[in-house]
């Protein structure tokens, strides 16, 4: 009897994938605008 | 130290926060049977799921009041209130789903009409609206106004949906900290690990919107160097027109 750890896989598996794929696409946007702008500072 | 070394470790501190949630959810709480036994895990998802999106969308009308204010107008208010509403909706679409997995197992379905849960889903769909709103073309005051504006509107359905538990009779239980009689209903292991994983998704909130916020700065940025070049390119036109003669 799994006693339901299919749906705590299934939750925490979920939210860490869409919080890391929302953080990467933040980053990678930003850092693609960048590019696109150098000769301005952003730090 | 730069701001860029401060982020770095304020991103550290997130990740370190956030290891230590999973490891005392997923090894040290215990078990529930009338919780769905295993499924009570989820539990340090949701609430601070929950909690992240009433403080993002909180954040985001006072910014928007911010900006409707003419003393206090800046674009940055704009720019932080549209960072924060995109996170929020992030974290409401998660709790809506880890709700409807810890409902399965412990109500029978995965999904019930009851005041919380449309409450819930109502607010979801209302800033995914106003999400929408802010991708329309506008000039950045004009967009300024009607998305602050719809901000305020949108954060009405906060209270309804925190007190939606008290005022109706749901499925959904009631509050397990701030229920209207103030008795909360953890202790032990868990209570311990479900403030370190509110604490960890406020970090980890603040860390987003930092990075969102950043991000729309640089996207008005663009549009303000297109809006210039543009203007540029007709002036030329302009100006080769009348040069060469009829």
């Amino acid at each position: 009897m799994n006693h339901n750890w299919n749906f705590v896989i299934a939750g925490y598996a979920i939210v860490t994938g869409t919080l890391l794929s929302y953080a990467a696409w933040v980053r990678v946007r930003a850092r693609r605008l960048r590019r696109t702008l150098p000769d301005e500072s952003h730090d | 130290m730069t701001a860029r070394t401060w982020k770095r470790l304020f991103l550290a501190a997130t990740l370190v926060a956030l290891g230590a949630t999973a490891v005392f959810a997923l090894w040290v709480t215990p078990p529930r049977e009338e919780q769905g036994f295993e499924a009570v895990r989820l539990l340090y998802l949701h609430v601070p799921c929950a909690w992240v999106a009433y403080l993002a969308f909180g954040i985001t009308a006072f910014a928007s009041l911010l900006w409707l204010v003419p003393r206090t107008r800046s674009a940055t208010w704009d720019l932080l209130a549209g960072a924060s509403a995109e996170v929020g909706v992030v974290f409401t679409g998660l709790m809506l789903v880890v709700g409807s997995l810890w409902a399965r197992p412990t109500w029978g379905t995965w999904w019930e009409w009851d005041a919380r849960l449309t409450t819930t889903a109502i607010l979801f769909f209302l800033y995914l609206g106003y999400l929408a709103l802010r991708r329309t073309g506008a000039t950045a005051a004009e967009r300024g106004k009607r998305c602050a504006i719809a901000a305020l509107i949108a954060f009405a359905d906060v209270p309804i949906v925190h007190f939606s538990v008290t005022w109706w009779q749901t499925l959904h239980q009631q509050g397990t900290v701030f229920n209207p009689q103030l008795d909360v209903k953890i202790d032990g292991s868990m209570a311990f690990t479900l403030v370190l994983a509110v604490a960890a998704f406020t970090m980890l909130y603040g860390y987003l919107v930092l990075e969102r916020f950043e991000l729309a700065q640089l996207e008005e940025g663009r549009e303000e160097r297109e809006l210039q070049h543009a203007i540029a390119e007709r002036v030329r036109a302009e100006r080769s027109e009348q040069v060469v003669p009829a």
